[in-house]
């Protein structure tokens, strides 16, 4: 009854290809955006989690996120420092600044000062070695940065970047994760970045520490609002907070739309085409109703159908995402890139139970079907 | 006892002014073992009153049975499953699905019933080999011609082995050559000692296969008479 069902389906190529095109469609536009909105927010925490061994964050009242952040006085570390249930806090500062090339090529940078003695936030290598941060007028730059001040070019030991009147010499590409402002993320030694921080008096953009092993982070980083008035994060908590900074600009509108579209066009184009092959196979569905098919077995015919369609379409549709999202990530900026499990599900589940239901209403087409118009020719 | 039984059937389609009695009150019976002819003008009520027999329309008053069987008094499903399990059709335009072979449109009641596939076009195989286009089983409807296709939708009315058949102008659609051959192998096949065939159908040529004819004219059964030169089915 099911290989009958898919046989009459198949039957009807072109429609049958304009359904699993129509919710490949779907597919494609849903994950793929959701999927780029889902990445994008994230490069939101990508600097936060960089910094691996912290999990508190502390910084002014009125930052926002890891991008827009308003230092911290100086003693603040102390201070921090001193609350029970911290186990160390440090400096953290994030220049910036604008870098260009021997070539005159010109870019925004974020500087990120990293301590010579604990190497807190250090990046890993893509190319060179770490150590190179912490050598006299030295950084190592991500892979996004060379591809935006060295088009085109290989990284070579030597290459240099001009900030504010000093040179720094490129010792390495870390693996740094890719920022949401697609900027270069230059890694120097602190003692370098305090130097080159000519736009800010105050060289403590956060201060980041580790919770004692078995402290509440909950209950510490309140003592830490009550007492100094500052904001304090868990690293979840800030990630959090620049994800909803970015997410409140209406950034993502854009994606919601195609998402939107993507889903409604898929949607409209298999119901509207399913509800063709019903009507256009009604004198079928009429004679299988003489012949003793009941509504459940002709119920059972369609869901079969539009499943094969729904499977088909979803499978092609993912499939185009990974390969799009796969040659993506090929690209500096887009090496953030990934398809969550999640989007995937969410996605498929939608389109899938919506496609379902739009055939279910196709269905009331062949519940109407009167069994005696089978004797009309 | 009759196989089909009807007893002052009535049916009007529409409502007030426009409303038209296609039956007026139609006594008919047909008989097992025996294959039995509705005629009569276009419009006289032969499809209304098949449609009934079927159980695929409701009469307005008057009492159908089949076998013995009052199809009013079964539920909707249960008319269904007695449609299915012991009615047969043979249609003007033989209703063949597209998609399907000839085998498989001829297994179609079978896989209704539940029949494994493979069993069930193998069974309808078999039985297309009787009907003579065996070598045609996996052939699609389009590339058959009309009288192989009747073949086929003969072979669909009879796999399931029904005790009626309702035949729909079986012989409309085809020329005199090919309408004479399908309805030489209806009333080899077809016609059985525990089975009744109602034919309804236009064409006088195939008249000398009844072995009753039922005349019909504006709702009514007009008279009926006994074909005693009908041609032998056994």
């Amino acid at each position: 009854m099911i290989a009958l069902a898919l046989k009459m389906l198949r039957h009807d190529g072109a429609k049958f290809l304009t359904m699993v095109l129509a919710v490949a469609l779907a597919a494609f536009l849903t994950q793929n955006q959701a999927s780029f909105l889902v990445a994008f927010l994230g490069m939101t925490g990508s600097q936060i989690r960089d910094v691996r061994e912290a999990n508190l964050w502390v910084m002014e009242p009125d930052t926002e996120c890891f991008d827009q952040a308003k230092p911290l006085k100086e003693t603040a570390v102390q201070t921090v420092r001193g609350f029970p249930g911290v186990e160390w806090a440090l400096p953290f500062l994030k220049v910036d600044t604008t870098a260009r090339t021997e070539s005159g090529k010109l870019s925004t940078i974020t500087l990120i000062g990293v301590p010579e003695q604990s190497r807190i936030g250090e990046p890993a290598m893509k190319l060179g070695d770490a150590s190179g941060i912490y050598q006299r007028d030295s950084a190592v730059i991500d892979p996004g940065g060379m591809a935006l001040l060295y088009p085109g070019r290989k990284f070579q030991p030597g290459m240099k970047i001009r900030v504010h009147d000093e040179w720094l010499e490129l010792r390495g590409v870390s693996e740094a994760s890719p920022p949401f402002t697609g900027f270069p993320i230059v890694h120097v030694s602190q003692a370098t970045a305090m130097r080159l921080n000519r736009e800010e008096t105050r060289s403590t953009t956060f201060v980041v520490g580790r919770l004692s092993a078995g402290a509440d982070a909950a209950e510490v980083t309140e003592r830490i609002r009550k007492a100094t008035g500052w904001k304090a994060l868990t690293r979840k908590e800030f990630e959090a907070t620049s994800w909803k900074f970015y997410s409140d600009q209406g950034v993502p509108n854009l994606f919601y739309i195609t998402i939107t579209v993507g889903l409604i066009v898929g949607i409209a184009f298999t119901g509207q085409t399913f509800l063709m092959f019903v009507k256009e196979n009604a004198r079928a569905f009429t004679t299988l109703k003489v012949l003793g098919f009941t509504h459940p077995q002709l119920a059972a015919m369609m869901a079969a159908q539009s499943c094969l369609v729904v499977v088909l379409g979803l499978s092609i549709g993912t499939a185009m995402v990974v390969a799009t999202t796969e040659l993506a990530k090929t690209l500096p900026f887009f090496r953030g890139l990934y398809l969550p499990w999640e989007v995937t599900a969410v996605c498929c589940g939608i389109i899938g139970v919506v496609t379902v239901l739009a055939a279910g209403l196709s269905f009331r087409q062949v519940l109407q079907l009167q069994p005696a118009d089978v004797f009309r020719s | 006892m009759n196989a089909v039984h009807c007893h002052q059937i009535e049916k009007s389609f529409g409502t007030g002014e426009t409303q038209v009695k296609v039956l007026r009150g139609v006594d008919f019976t047909a008989e097992r073992g025996e294959m039995t002819f509705l005629v009569g003008p276009s419009g006289c009520g032969k499809t209304t009153l098949i449609s009934i027999i079927a159980g695929l329309l409701g009469s307005d008053s008057g009492k159908v049975s089949l076998f013995g069987e009052s199809l009013a008094e079964l539920s909707a499903r249960d008319q269904i499953l007695f449609r299915r399990r012991h009615l047969g059709f043979v249609f003007q335009q033989y209703n063949l699905l597209p998609s399907l072979t000839a085998a498989e449109n001829a297994a179609v009641p079978l896989l209704a019933a539940g029949m494994n596939r493979k069993a069930a076009v193998k069974k309808a195989s078999d039985l297309l080999g009787v009907l003579g286009v065996g070598h045609r089983a996996d052939a699609a409807p389009r590339l058959l011609s009309g009288g192989q296709q009747q073949r086929v939708a003969l072979a669909r009315a009879l796999v399931h082995e029904p005790r009626l058949i309702i035949c729909d102008e079986p012989t409309a659609a085809l020329d005199h050559k090919s309408g004479e051959s399908v309805m030489e192998l209806l009333s080899s096949s077809a016609v059985h000692p525990d089975r009744a065939v109602v034919v309804v159908t236009h064409d006088n040529r195939v008249f000398h296969f009844a072995h009753r004819i039922a005349h019909m004219d504006d709702g009514i059964i007009t008279h009926t008479e006994t074909n005693t030169a009908s041609t032998p089915s056994h």
